[in-house]
């Protein structure tokens, strides 16, 4: 009953805190409203109109189809990469020789442009879904790697040692220790891989032709349709905030709710 | 005999801290170390609760479980002080009820008001934290418990308020204990036993053993036995503070 209550309690700030977000967004439709107005519906369609086309998109099946599309390669990129991307960070933190190996691997990745990923995977996988996702998975991985390793590098090593005086075993004190600290490197590189998962999922399907929401995107360049260009553009950046706002941003204020004790009264938002 | 250091040494990056040093606890003893800073007291008692490795020499224990009081606090900051006190017991896998009932026992014996059990570390004042460090130590029922400096960033008051509680739990739950300090009323106030570890890498200088159980000291006779043994060359060290200088 008691832990309802509190959880009814954050639930019910989170959502509030959304204004703030709201108005953010608001502004930057202001400033595309003004474009609009200066430059005309061929450049810039309005905010209205995309909304309606939006609507319009969301009926139909093809569409729905597409985004759906779309979703899963961004998804299964993102899982991939942060998936390998923190083990490997992880690893490589306790580890100062997995450390050494990996780092440059790392630093090779980085340093392939992302467009010479598409063509080689253009050429492995052809114009399918593969390409999107390994795409994804080559563009975002070092950033869940480097958020692994300096998390697990900057672990407090006097709370290890007191996890030791009481004879916690490996597991216990990742767990216990490493963990929790580990979450606030993991969760901006998370984020951050999240938002690019979206960005060039769309970017890898334009120019793979593999359908999907960037396929759509390039038929609707093809065909002058701005409105839609501008739709399809606001649905991936839907997803992207829904991501973001709706699935990360709350699991990780669950998880370090502890910070907000420390916060005297008056400063804690 | 509980735990026994026979003749270790040990040296950081080839520079020497300590050579055949040899020191033993008795079953339900309190032993005090004290020295001047530097001269390698933390590593002994890091080395006796098995935190690090001695170079040279053997440490002999007899006994089940062992607990440290650190310097500072060394609380998760992630945890309630409940959980805090409780980590002991999680990491030798008792249930979460036996855990809880054991952490509201402990807490309540070293002062800690039941409304300060779900509040996190932040919350709590540095006294209360080292209550907590304190209560998370007993809560293990140690056969040994090592305590590195516990006292040395709180207030006076509170100091001889938290001695105290470790002079009422040595005589409650018998157990025995390494207390590392450079305040030698400290030292004469909990323990039974006073071992002086020379500033300059030659071991052992004194022992003292001091008559009656811990408690039984008053003021009067704290003071006065300090002031006694400053008189004493193999003191000297301790209260010389320009030797680091030198």
């Amino acid at each position: 009953m008691r832990h309802g209550l509190a959880f009814l309690g954050w639930a019910g700030r989170y959502v509030w805190s959304g204004w703030a977000g709201a108005a953010g967004l608001f502004c930057i439709a202001a400033a595309w409203q003004a474009g609009h107005e200066a430059y005309g519906s061929f450049i810039l369609p309005s905010p209205l109109e995309t909304v309606r086309e939006m609507a319009k998109l969301a009926g139909d099946a093809a569409f729905r189809h597409a985004a759906l599309e779309t979703a899963e390669r961004a998804a299964a990129g993102f899982a991939l990469s942060v998936l390998i991307g923190t083990a490997a960070g992880i690893a490589a933190g306790y580890s100062f020789a997995a450390m050494r190996l990996m780092r440059p691997i790392i630093t090779v990745i980085l340093g392939v442009p992302p467009i010479a990923w598409i063509v080689l995977a253009l050429i492995w996988f052809g114009a399918s879904g593969g390409t999107a996702i390994m795409t994804v998975v080559v563009a975002s991985l070092p950033i869940s790697f480097a958020g692994g390793l300096e998390g697990v590098a900057t672990r407090d090593r006097a709370l290890d040692a007191m996890a030791r005086s009481f004879g916690a075993g490996s597991w216990m004190r990742l767990r216990t220790v490493t963990a929790p600290h580990l979450v606030s490197y993991l969760f901006p590189a998370w984020i951050t891989t999240a938002g690019s998962a979206w960005k060039v999922t769309v970017m890898a399907e334009l120019l793979s032709n593999a359908g999907g929401l960037g396929g759509d995107l390039a038929s609707a360049r093809a065909l002058f349709d701005i409105p839609r260009v501008t739709a399809i553009v606001l649905v991936v950046v839907a997803f992207a905030i829904f991501t973001e706002y709706v699935l990360i941003q709350p699991l990780r204020d669950r998880l370090e709710q502890w910070r907000q004790a420390g916060l005297p009264w008056g400063v804690k938002r | 005999m509980r735990l026994e250091l026979d003749r270790i040494g040990h040296a950081f990056l080839g520079r020497a801290v300590f050579e055949d040093l040899s020191l033993s606890l008795d079953e339900s003893e309190v032993v005090a170390l004290v020295g001047p800073s530097g001269c390698g007291k933390t590593t002994v008692l890091q080395i006796a609760a098995g935190l690090i490795d001695q170079l040279r020499g053997r440490v002999r224990r007899s006994y089940q479980r062992h607990a440290v009081v650190f310097q500072e606090p060394r609380l998760l900051p992630w945890m309630t002080a409940r959980d805090n006190i409780a980590y002991g017991l999680a990491a030798s896998g008792a249930g979460r009820a036996a855990r809880h009932a054991v952490a509201e026992r402990r807490a309540a014996e070293v002062g800690l008001h039941p409304r300060d059990l779900d509040k996190y570390p932040a919350e709590l004042s540095g006294g209360m934290r080292q209550r907590v460090a304190v209560a998370r130590a007993l809560a293990v029922d140690p056969e040994v418990v090592f305590f590195d400096e516990p006292f040395t960033a709180v207030d006076v008051g509170l100091r001889r308020v938290l001695q105290d509680l470790v002079i009422e739990a040595t005589a409650r739950d018998g157990f025995s204990a390494l207390f590392v300090t450079h305040d030698l009323s400290e030292a004469i106030r909990v323990a039974n036993r006073v071992v002086v570890l020379s500033g300059r890498q030659e071991g052992i200088l004194a022992e003292r053993r001091l008559e009656g159980p811990p408690g039984s000291r008053d003021d009067r006779a704290v003071f006065e036995l300090v002031q006694d043994w400053m008189q004493d060359p193999a003191f000297a060290d301790l209260f010389d503070g320009g030797r680091e200088a030198a």
